[in-house]
């Protein structure tokens, strides 16, 4: 473990120098007209219009790396202050039920009530999950602190079921949006293109630098309820400020790719195994390693079954339920 | 009176029935055999309906998903009125048994876990329709042709449909790639060599363009693989409008497929492409088709 | 009070049970229900091929699902338990839509079955990691745990062979069409669960007051764990192969009853059952004629009876 002793800015270059090369990786792999890793290179810097494939790297790949990067980052922030906020270790955005809110929300939207259209799928998505995020946090009494981390996390449970069942009925009384919705459900970048990125990338922004500023104040939140308070916390607003933030994170997040799960479980795990528990530390790193998921499993979705594509969000999830079932075995509850 | 009116009618359906004596085909289950001919027949999925409405036989009872629409105006012409029987994956059984049907036909892919129950209502004729490619289809409606006693006029529609098919194919030019493809508000699906649609492109003398992988009839396609299958003809279905297609066409990306280069984009009726698959349907898509090469002139 | 809502409950079930008799794309008079069970009545089929199989098993499946459900709650005791959190639909699901995407030609008459294994597959999987040492809490966030590998595996196998998206979707939200007397024939055997259940009434009560008075009045706590989750999972593994996955029927149903006749065991179980049976009669009902005739599966009924009453229902208790 001394090789992870390295000090915090050599581990954000590390990091940094692997987001690299998984997105540089992700610009030209699979690709049935044959991308070079040199053409991804040239399509940033001095493009040849006529080159399909690098139109292929500008134009799709490019967006899609980025806004891999944000989402990823984007989730991995928000698990990372869900779990400083409620204490507890199981607490994402999969796991509380903001995912299958946010999939109701965009579901309804789009099938049974098109004419809601001028709603927008991504605010349908933004409060669905923000309903849903309200009923867990009710419901699991996260407002009085405490240990249970059971019952919040069975409060998860109970409403993302509620949800998923709404979305099913949404999906069979409207069966030809079927196969649509269900890749949306699991998330994928297929369709992310420079327009998600524009719309993206401001509230991203905003999104990080709010986590940023509120991580001094998640290490108070470590030390209990009370012993915060004495520090002069006013625990009701950084809940609310931070609830807030989650679901700015996960709502831009959700709306432009879809309801992509575990990555807010995952990471903040791993940077906490990178980092220490300094919040002002393991955040970025966090961020970074999110990203870096997001866009490996990107990669990887599209080898799978090659030439068609998974969703990104089917992997995540085949590699974050196991990582469940480990943390829920080693956390004594 | 009404005792001899039921008599002289009994006589008249027995006379029928020796008539046309007990014919046998093979169905997905085995042998099918069926002595009368059928009346009052109630369907299960819109490509028998297309089988029916060849020779001129309409059903009492279509699953139609409770939208009559789903069903090309030809064929509705053609049949008149039917009673809707509810959704393709869950029919009511007690509408099918209402209706008093004596033959039901059923697709295999949807309705074998109701089987037991369908033969309880009525002889239930069990084929192949949901992911039956052109060539199974045909035998398909065949089989069909026979069991409504109506043997000769369907071997004699599908000689037509064959001519028809030739002729058309005639006025098209030969081997050009045209690739099918519905399209919904978030998805592209392209549908294979492998599916109905790729078949009848087939048949009508053009070529499927190569989509890689052929293990699916339909298959969910990006941008970037749709610029990699890059056919000549893309014809595409909208099932809603605005589509994920016209979404793509601002993109930078659409003007280098070829077909967009050349304008060979073509929106065609999505229920007649994907829904129907049945000869009726596959002659409107010959005709879509000639629409489609007739334009670019 | 208590008692006195058991006739009621009953009275509702009959009522309920005609209905669903009378009912459907087509109304049939109550007259002529009974001509309708003899062979060459026209109704015949109607009735006795379909309508009356069909509401047997949604009494009984609706009865098994709310009685695991109640076990579940009495054991686990968190008013948000139920037989989903063993992840014992989840895995039956996983194995029904492995056998569909996998089988697309293999007979669908073993359907049942695969998802019986598959279901109990799950349970052992739960108990292998979890012992019989685990805090109750712990084990059912195992089992949620659990229940969401399996999900994503459904959902990958879902989205990669995309083709069979429906029938898997039909199947995973519960439904009772197309259901006769051969899938009632085989849940009978199972029907013998339900005294075992009844019987654990009062060691169920007794580990209410703690774990310790009920050891010092001679109750082995952890064995009446096992034996109640067995049972449950027993009930809710035959119900869900059969029918499918059914939500909410198992975490409703108890609190209904809870609210009507109070949480002692020894009437909550048979209250519970009672009421089980009404909601899910209630569902096939409403799922069945509400747009004739376009049958909804049962699940998404219960689904939308059963959600907005059960977020009031927690509202409110807080």
């Amino acid at each position: 473990m001394i090789s992870l002793r390295f000090s915090f800015f050599a581990q954000c270059l590390l990091l940094l120098l692997l987001l690299f090369a998984c997105s540089w990786i992700s610009l030209f792999s699979w690709s049935v007209i044959t991308v070079t890793p040199a053409d991804a290179l040239h399509a940033l810097y001095n493009m040849n219009q006529d080159s399909i494939a690098q139109h292929i790297v500008h134009d799709l790949r490019l967006p899609r790396v980025l806004v891999g990067i944000m989402v990823g980052a984007n989730l991995a922030a928000a698990g990372v202050i869900m779990q400083g906020l409620t204490q507890n270790p199981l607490a994402s955005p999969s796991v509380l039920g903001i995912n299958a809110g946010a999939a109701l929300g965009m579901a309804s939207v789009s099938t049974i009530a098109p004419w809601f259209g001028l709603l927008g799928s991504s605010i349908a998505a933004i409060i669905g999950g923000g309903i849903a995020w309200a009923f867990v946090m009710l419901l699991g009494s996260a407002w009085r602190g405490g240990n249970e981390h059971g019952r919040l996390v069975l409060a998860g449970v109970a409403i993302s079921a509620l949800c998923a069942a709404l979305t099913k009925a949404v999906i069979i009384i409207a069966e030809d949006q079927a196969a649509g919705v269900l890749t949306w459900l699991a998330g994928s970048l297929t369709d992310a293109r420079w327009q998600t990125f524009d719309s993206l990338w401001p509230v991203c922004l905003i999104g990080l630098l709010g986590a940023m500023l509120i991580a001094p104040t998640l290490n108070l939140l470590q030390l209990g309820d009370d012993n915060a308070r004495n520090l002069g916390v006013s625990l009701m607003w950084v809940k609310l400020g931070g609830s807030f933030l989650v679901l700015l994170l996960v709502g831009s997040a959700i709306s432009s790719v879809g309801a992509i799960g575990f990555v807010g479980l995952l990471v903040p795990h791993m940077a906490r195994m990178l980092a220490g528990q300094d919040h002002r530390k393991f955040l970025p790193i966090a961020m970074i390693l999110g990203a870096c998921l997001v866009v490996l499993s990107d990669t990887v979705s599209r080898g799978i079954i090659y030439p068609a594509e998974t969703p990104a969000g089917a992997i995540l999830a085949l590699i974050g339920a196991p990582f469940f079932i480990y943390l829920v075995r080693k956390r004594t509850l | 009176m009404k005792r001899l009116l039921v008599i002289a009618l009994s006589t008249l359906l027995f006379g029928f029935s020796l008539i046309a004596q007990a014919v046998s085909v093979e169905d997905s289950k085995g042998t099918f055999s069926i002595n009368y001919v059928p009346q009052r027949i109630v369907v299960l999925e819109f490509s028998f309906v297309d089988a029916l409405a060849a020779v001129g036989v309409s059903p009492v009872g279509i699953a139609d998903d409770k939208d009559s629409n789903r069903i090309l105006k030809e064929i509705r012409d053609e049949i008149g009125d039917w009673a809707s029987v509810g959704t393709r994956s869950q029919p009511s059984l007690e509408t099918i048994s209402s209706l008093k049907p004596d033959l039901i036909i059923a697709d295999i892919s949807r309705h074998e876990g109701v089987y037991a129950d369908l033969q309880k209502i009525a002889p239930t004729l069990i084929l192949p329709s949901r992911r039956a490619t052109y060539e199974e289809n045909l035998q398909a409606t065949a089989i069909i042709g026979k069991a409504i006693g109506k043997d000769k006029e369907m071997q004699a529609r599908l000689k037509k449909h064959d001519e028809v098919m030739a002729e058309l194919a005639a006025q098209l030019p030969k081997g050009k790639e045209v690739q099918f493809g519905v399209a919904r508000d978030d998805a592209l699906f392209l549908h294979t060599a492998d599916s109905y649609a790729g078949g009848v492109i087939r048949a009508l003398g053009l070529k499927n363009a190569n989509t890689g992988r052929s293990d699916d009839a339909y298959r969910q396609t990006s941008l970037e693989q749709l610029l990699t299958v890059n056919p000549d003809y893309f014809i595409v279905g909208n099932y809603v409008t605005p589509s994920i297609v016209d979404k793509w066409k601002s993109e930078p990306l659409w003007s280098i497929l070829k077909a967009a280069k050349n304008n060979h984009i073509y929106a065609v009726n999505p229920n007649t492409w994907s829904r129907c698959r049945g000869i009726i349907s596959a002659e409107t898509m010959g005709q879509d088709l000639i629409k489609v090469f007739n334009a670019k002139k | 009070m208590a008692t006195r809502s058991l006739p009621f409950l009953i009275l509702a079930m009959i009522g309920l049970l005609i209905a669903n008799l009378m009912f459907g794309a087509v109304s049939i008079p109550f007259k002529q229900i009974l001509a309708g069970l003899q062979t060459g009545n026209e109704h015949y089929f109607t009735i006795h091929e379909y309508r009356l199989p069909r509401t047997i098993l949604a009494m009984l499946v609706g009865a098994m699902m709310a009685l695991a459900g109640a076990l579940v709650q009495g054991v686990i005791r968190n008013p948000l338990a139920s037989p989903d959190v063993l992840g014992v639909s989840h895995g039956a699901g996983l194995a029904a839509v492995f056998y569909m995407t996998f089988f697309p030609n293999a007979d669908i008459s073993w359907l049942p079955a695969v998802a019986l294994v598959g279901s109990l597959v799950a349970a052992l999987m739960l108990w292998w990691l979890c012992g019989s040492h685990s805090s109750t809490i712990k084990l059912a966030i195992t089992g949620v745990a659990l229940a969401a590998l399996y999900a994503s595996c459904i959902d990958f196998l879902m989205l990669v062979k995309p083709l069979e998206i429906n029938n898997a979707l039909l199947w995973l939200t519960g439904s009772l069409w197309g259901r006769g007397w051969n899938q009632l024939a085989m849940l009978l055997p199972w029907l013998l669960l339900i005294p075992f259940a009844l019987w654990l009434a009062k060691p169920l009560n007794l580990i209410h007051l703690g774990d310790d008075s009920a050891i010092s009045l001679g109750i082995k706590a952890n064995k009446l764990r096992l034996a109640s989750l067995a049972i449950a999972v027993g009930l809710t593994a035959s119900c869900v192969a059969i029918c499918g996955p059914i939500g909410f029927l198992g975490l409703v149903a108890p609190h209904l009853t809870r609210k009507l006749v109070g949480g002692r065991h020894q009437i909550l179980l048979p209250a519970t059952m009672l009421v089980g049976a009404i909601l899910l009669l209630l569902a096939d009902l409403v799922a069945r004629t509400i747009d004739p005739p376009i049958e909804l599966p049962a699940g998404i009924m219960t689904a939308i009876i059963g959600a907005p009453y059960f977020l009031w229902l927690l509202l409110r208790t807080k």
